[in-house]
């Protein structure tokens, strides 16, 4: 059975998807997640989840649309110019900048 | 863990499910999460009509856009608070249906035109990202979690309110004069947002204490006058000489005169009885039932496809 395995490095931080182990039961995929990603590399938890209990569903697939597959530049705060902001605006749209980075970084490659 | 225990160890998302919490801290927080999620749904239906009511596709757009994010952030509140234990989201979608569910003191007043929407998308959002802001460090982790989603989505909201404010403010002299009566309308309103001074406040301390809340009351209106006043100066917005707001300059703070403005008012709006509140509960709870059948439809086809769906989870 395929596991997949979702790491945390610190107290607080979320789970992120590391890897996949292959496993009879859960138990074994556990100890096996821990060698695998958590042996060497920081960790405080593990989700070791199997992979036929996650449902998937892909921004390609027909009728389906997600953030940065789709012209919508109504919808972000980088689209409306009104000068000066609160600190807090401003913390909104640098998150929203960085999204828009990393989205137009990975189509490049 | 005892509730000592817990102020001992309060800080930035330091509780989660899998913390044995005290009654009183998971009390504390549903109310503070639950009323956060009403207040989702709430503000969501009185921002709706105005898609129908936007003078151009773009507006349309992103108004539509907002209102759906808006009733997003509702169920992602719905879920951090849920966790907690004590009521399920069914329960508090129903309170919110039969009035016992409370919800921020400007969602109980109408909005008569698109003159007025500036009023909730730009200085009542913007006073909700304040406090938002101020939520990213609060000590339920789900909390925080979803907290972080909507401060991502916001920024959004309060600069496309501001879009809408310059434009109407840059508009003709009637149009000016309608957002200015709008403003006055609701200036005391907005003021009152963070509700009575702290040393009134009947929640604030504890939930400050176990780190629920991480600014007080009068912190977060002072925070939010600095950022909002000036703005509604750059746009011409006279500020009313009542209530009093006057500024101390030694200590960087705004003082507001609390005897001018209407507390039997908000106390009527706290406890849901204020008329255009309650119109605005009974309208919800009418089209929460007119779309029952969506509901059944869908727990239908689920029950048929032999599945759990995600509200089983």
């Amino acid at each position: 059975m395929r596991f997949e395995v979702f790491r945390q490095e610190q107290r607080k931080d979320y789970h992120v998807h590391v890897g996949d182990v292959h496993a009879p039961n859960a138990e074994l995929a556990t100890q096996y997640a821990q060698v695998m990603h958590a042996r060497r590399k920081p960790a405080n938890s593990l989700w070791v989840v199997p992979k036929e209990e996650i449902a998937t569903v892909d921004s390609d697939e027909l009728g389906v649309e997600m953030g940065g597959t789709t012209q919508k530049e109504y919808r972000w705060a980088t689209n409306y110019e009104t000068g000066e902001m609160a600190e807090e605006i401003e913390e909104s749209q640098r998150e929203q900048e960085a999204a828009t980075e990393a989205r137009d970084a990975s189509e490049g490659d | 863990m005892d509730i000592e225990e817990v102020k001992r160890r309060a800080g930035p998302r330091e509780f989660g499910p899998g913390d044995d919490m005290p009654r009183e801290y998971r009390e504390a927080a549903t109310r503070m999460i639950q009323f956060h999620a009403n207040s989702e749904i709430m503000g969501a239906l009185i921002e709706r009509p105005f898609i129908r009511q936007a003078p151009s596709l773009e507006r349309k757009l992103a108004v539509s856009a907002q209102v759906q994010d808006e009733i997003g952030h509702g169920q992602l509140l719905y879920r951090a608070a849920e966790q907690l234990g004590v009521k399920t989201r069914e329960e508090m979608l129903d309170e919110l249906a039969d009035g016992r569910g409370k919800f921020l003191n400007c969602f109980h007043y109408p909005l008569h035109s698109w003159y007025e929407l500036p009023m909730i998308m730009f200085f009542v959002d913007g006073a909700a990202m304040r406090r938002q802001a101020s939520l990213k460090r609060t000590s339920w982790e789900p909390y925080a979690h979803a907290i972080d989603k909507i401060c991502f989505e916001e920024g959004f909201h309060i600069k496309h309110g501001e879009d809408i404010l310059r434009e109407i403010a840059t508009g003709s002299k009637r149009d000016q004069e309608l957002l200015q009566a709008a403003f006055e309308r609701w200036w005391p309103r907005i003021l009152q947002f963070f509700g009575p001074t702290d040393d009134q406040s009947t929640h604030g301390g504890f939930a400050q204490s176990v780190g629920l809340k991480t600014m007080s009351n009068d912190d977060l209106r002072n925070a939010f006058l600095n950022a909002y006043l000036p703005k509604a100066e750059k746009y011409g917005l006279e500020i009313p000489e009542y209530p009093r707001v006057e500024y101390d300059a030694e200590r960087d703070h705004y003082e507001i005169e609390n005897d001018d403005l209407d507390w039997d008012e908000f106390g009527e709006v706290a406890r849901n009885e204020f008329p255009t509140g309650r119109e605005q509960i009974e309208a919800r709870a009418r089209r929460q039932e007119a779309v029952e059948w969506v509901r059944e439809a869908i727990t239908d086809d689920e029950a048929d496809a032999g599945v759990t769906g995600a509200a089983a989870d």
